[in-house]
């Protein structure tokens, strides 16, 4: 599964936007500012390129905790901010994290002897416990995720990394772009010095 | 855990996910790791519990790579001039 062509051009065209709107601050900027600056602008053309889902509501939500980045995401994302951080009416709460408990049980004890006795115990033990670690974990990592259950859950986190690995890979071919156009625009200014070496000797 | 219990009782499952949307979901996530290339088609049946915890790794790695990323162009965009040639080349990469 892959990002769509139409998230790729949103996130570009917000990225572009938002250069140009940094372009002046980011010349005063120290690196560390700057980095952040464009980690922060990443994230909400790939929240905004992607639209409202569970995950970008809970990025959104999460960037603006701080009251600086706030005016900034107002400014990005216009009337679109208001949208995305307005409370989702009913969060629907179907145990879905016992079913994948039980297909992990199912997986487990299929793979050992069905002696349902002391291993089956020990094993689906083991596996809800594995299974409710890793869950915890995948909360904490997936925006917006703490308030998502079991198959929701499973369901965000796939398109998030879905959008993660197209984010990654468009900010790739950005550095690759303007690595090779700054190459360019080098060899372009040490050619008329070439040139005068050359008449010197 | 009781409390738990006690709210799936309480809601409405007008869409009952089933167990075959579940097994959906794992494998295409399965499918999107970068580990999956190596595993095949041989594990058919991989846990949920290995599937959580790949996922976890891999959500982990794009944070870095995306960190990384935001370094290295905030070292290349130090320049206003930069900047707006920058926002040329993203124009055309829109085309």
């Amino acid at each position: 599964m892959q990002a769509t062509k139409s998230f790729e051009r949103a996130f570009l065209r917000q990225l572009l936007r938002v250069f140009r709107l940094s372009a002046v601050s980011y010349k005063s900027m120290s690196l560390q500012e700057r980095k952040s600056a464009i980690k922060l602008s990443a994230d909400v053309a790939m929240a905004s390129a992607r639209g409202s889902r569970k995950w970008t509501r809970g990025l959104i939500a999460k960037l603006s905790e701080e009251d600086e980045h706030r005016s900034f995401l107002r400014l990005i994302l216009g009337t679109e901010y208001e949208r995305l951080t307005k409370p989702c009416h009913g969060s629907w709460k179907i145990p879905r994290s016992k079913k994948i408990v039980r297909r992990s049980l199912r997986v487990c004890s299929r793979r050992k002897n069905n002696l349902r006795a002391p291993h089956g115990f020990k094993s689906s033990v083991l596996a809800r416990t594995l299974v409710e670690k890793r869950t915890h974990a995948l909360k904490r990592l997936v925006p917006g995720g703490e308030s998502l259950d079991g198959y929701s859950l499973l369901d965000e986190a796939l398109d998030y990394v879905i959008s993660l690995r197209a984010q990654a890979d468009l900010m790739q071919k950005l550095l690759t772009t303007f690595e090779a156009s700054k190459l360019s625009a080098l060899s372009k200014c040490t050619l008329p010095e070439r040139k005068a070496s050359f008449v010197g000797k | 855990m009781s409390s738990r219990r006690a709210r799936s009782r309480q809601s409405t499952s007008s869409s009952r996910i089933t167990d075959e949307q579940i097994n959906d979901l794992v494998s295409k996530l399965q499918a999107v790791l970068p580990e999956a290339r190596l595993h095949g088609c041989l594990s058919m049946q991989v846990s949920a519990a290995k599937v959580l915890q790949e996922t976890c790794n891999y959500i982990r790695s794009l944070h870095r790579e995306v960190d990384d990323l935001s370094e290295r162009l905030s070292e290349l965009l130090a320049t206003t001039e930069a900047s707006s040639a920058q926002a040329a080349i993203i124009r055309s990469l829109l085309k």
